[in-house]
């Protein structure tokens, strides 16, 4: 399902050279749900970042779903994310002007799907996250829990087949970071959903099929 | 799409208001600067009727102590002009001559019609001296001193405002209220269609000529082609010895329309620079907020792109919501300024109100558009993995 081979990412500046990623190989098939976890700075985010086609790497081929993502033109990788891709991340990122349903909407505005159709879906997608009676409630009336599962809604509206979490729970409290966690199982083994999941957090990454830890710019296992 | 951006306009509404009224602002400006700019254009492309090249004006001042000696002294400078061959034609006009700053009104009446109506008083060779073309009829004549009325011609919008679409011709008019019974009722004989006698922007008006009385003393001459200060001196010299304490002052047509001209244009001009001052820092203002709203949204950018909006998309977006903002304004703006031809303020066609506030609603768009594009065009190229990342 995704390929990285000998990924790399060096940020530049006039004096300084940083390696984010050193020669990264990572393959995820279909379905799975892997977590990536490592101290600050190692390049986790910026890996998932690489996958999820909001950076190019500095080396090294991206592969998505039998497709090469190297130096595809601003509309297709849009495109590519649009179709295919749902992010979630830490601080949830909800447009705080906008009512639940139209953020869970929004990768739909992208797709020319009909106004009562975009309705139709964001409401399934809350109803699956449980928040179907806060559908006209804004970012800033929910608790955390709430806007994480908001943002889980907005990933899966559009039915993508890549999930990437970035760090998910990392602004909730155990028990409202294992209510997420368990959406996002569900949507693992119930939807097929292949997940990323960037963590800080052990017991969570031990509920994913498999860990990978980043040291450094470099993976370790 | 539309929806999505009226749903974050409205929810910012406190934050897109002060853009909305400097929109608002702008409009209101660029409409004034059209409306006056199209109302002037339009009548300045209309024809004059008249020819102001190598024609002159002359005021005499014959200190003639009664019209019999008037008359003669008059005569005397019509013998006097004959024998320049550098003077092709001339003809004793009131002191209202074209571009002269005097001017001479009197109601006219037909049919309970009343109006007002500049009368100017001219020789029958006056069309000769302006080149002008009588366009139904013909111009009075020697002959007409036979009937017992006053032949007059008069222009098309006078006409039509009396006659409307009739033949004028032949029909007799009014000398309004107030006029004294023993006058001669005046009989069109003819009609022109333009005569733009204050300056080149004058709209169509009303304008009535009539033979000229003994006490004009303002002549029109249309010169040979070339005449200048020499003839000017000759003419003054010799014209000022045929009588006692005789005075005369000779002015060049072309100069003197041009002053009147200037009379328009430099208000104008005035206030094209006072409101390009205006726009320009309305359009600064818009470029400072459209840039601060967009720094402020940069998380939301980012969402977007991961959303799978496209650069352009994000463009867009941007320009749409200031376009929408500025139809607000512009709305606001449209609805005071619809007031103009409907309440018939300043006397001005509606054609040229409906076509100022076109043009100033497309100005404003493409204001808001240049504005609005590079701001907009920043908040495309921002890379998402870094906007997502700031605090």
């Amino acid at each position: 399902m995704i390929h990285l081979k000998n990924i790399e990412k060096v940020y530049r500046t006039a004096t300084v050279e940083t390696v984010a990623l050193n020669n990264i190989n990572l393959s995820v098939e279909k379905g799975e749900f892997v977590s990536i976890m490592g101290p600050s700075g190692c390049g986790k985010s910026t890996l998932l970042n690489i996958i999820g086609l909001l950076d190019e790497p500095s080396k090294g081929k991206v592969e998505i779903g039998g497709k090469y993502t190297n130096g595809l033109p601003d509309s297709q990788l849009a495109h590519f994310r649009n179709q295919t891709l749902g992010f979630i991340f830490q601080s949830f990122h909800l447009i705080n002007d906008l009512p639940v349903l139209d953020n869970v909407e929004l990768p739909l505005l992208y797709r020319k799907v009909s106004s009562s159709e975009r309705r139709r879906l964001a409401s399934e997608a809350l109803e699956k996250v449980g928040l179907s009676n806060r559908m006209k409630h804004y970012p800033n009336q929910l608790s955390g829990g709430q806007k994480q599962r908001v943002a889980i809604a907005r990933a899966i509206v559009g039915q993508p087949q890549i999930i990437l979490a970035d760090e998910p729970t990392g602004n909730l409290d155990s028990n409202m970071g294992n209510e997420i966690m368990d959406i996002l199982t569900t949507l693992n083994q119930r939807d097929k959903a292949t997940i990323i999941m960037v963590t800080h957090d052990e017991n969570m990454a031990k509920r994913t099929h498999r860990l990978i830890r980043l040291f450094d710019g470099s993976q370790v296992s | 799409m539309l929806k999505h951006l009226f749903k974050l306009i409205w929810k910012r509404k406190k934050m897109n208001f002060l853009m909305m009224f400097e929109i608002f602002f702008s409009f209101l400006i660029l409409f004034a600067v059209w409306t006056l700019g199209i109302y002037n254009y339009q009548n300045y492309a209309r024809p004059s009727g008249l020819e102001t090249d190598n024609v002159w004006v002359a005021f005499f001042d014959f200190n003639a102590p009664n019209d019999t000696i008037k008359a003669e002294y008059k005569e005397l400078v019509r013998q006097q002009l004959t024998r320049y061959r550098a003077v092709h034609s001339f003809a004793f006009t009131s002191t209202n001559a074209p571009f002269t700053f005097s001017s001479m009104n009197n109601n006219v009446d037909y049919n309970k019609k009343t109006t007002m109506s500049e009368v100017m008083r001219v020789e029958p060779d006056f069309p000769k001296v302006m080149n002008m073309k009588v366009s139904e009829g013909r111009w009075f004549n020697e002959t007409d001193k036979a009937g017992n009325y006053r032949p007059i011609v008069i222009t098309r919008h006078l006409k039509e405002e009396l006659f409307g679409n009739e033949s004028a011709i032949g029909k007799t008019l009014g000398n309004g209220d107030g006029a004294n019974s023993n006058d001669p009722k005046m009989k069109v004989v003819g009609v022109v269609d333009y005569f733009k006698h204050k300056d080149d922007f004058q709209k169509l008006s009303n304008c009535i000529f009539q033979p000229s009385d003994i006490w004009d003393d303002t002549m029109v001459m249309k010169v040979q082609e070339g005449s200048g200060a020499e003839l000017e001196a000759q003419i003054s010299k010799e014209v000022a010895r045929l009588g006692k304490d005789w005075s005369i002052e000779i002015q060049q047509m072309d100069n003197m329309k041009s002053n009147r001209n200037n009379l328009v244009l430099v208000p104008v001009l005035i206030l094209l620079i006072v409101c390009s001052f205006l726009v320009f820092n309305v359009a600064l203002g818009l470029f400072g907020v459209l840039f601060q709203t967009i720094s402020r949204r940069k998380q939301e950018i980012g969402v977007r792109r991961a959303m799978g909006a496209t650069q352009g998309a994000i463009l867009w977006h941007f320009i749409g919501e200031t376009a929408v903002i500025a139809t607000f304004g512009l709305i606001l703006g449209v609805f005071f300024a619809v007031q103009f031809p409907l309440l018939n303020v300043f006397d001005v066609e509606a054609g040229v109100y409906l076509l100022g506030i076109l043009m100033a609603v497309i100005s404003v768009y493409v204001l808001v558009s240049i504005c609005a594009f590079y701001p907009s065009r920043q908040a495309s190229v921002m890379q998402p993995a870094i906007v997502l990342h700031e605090e």
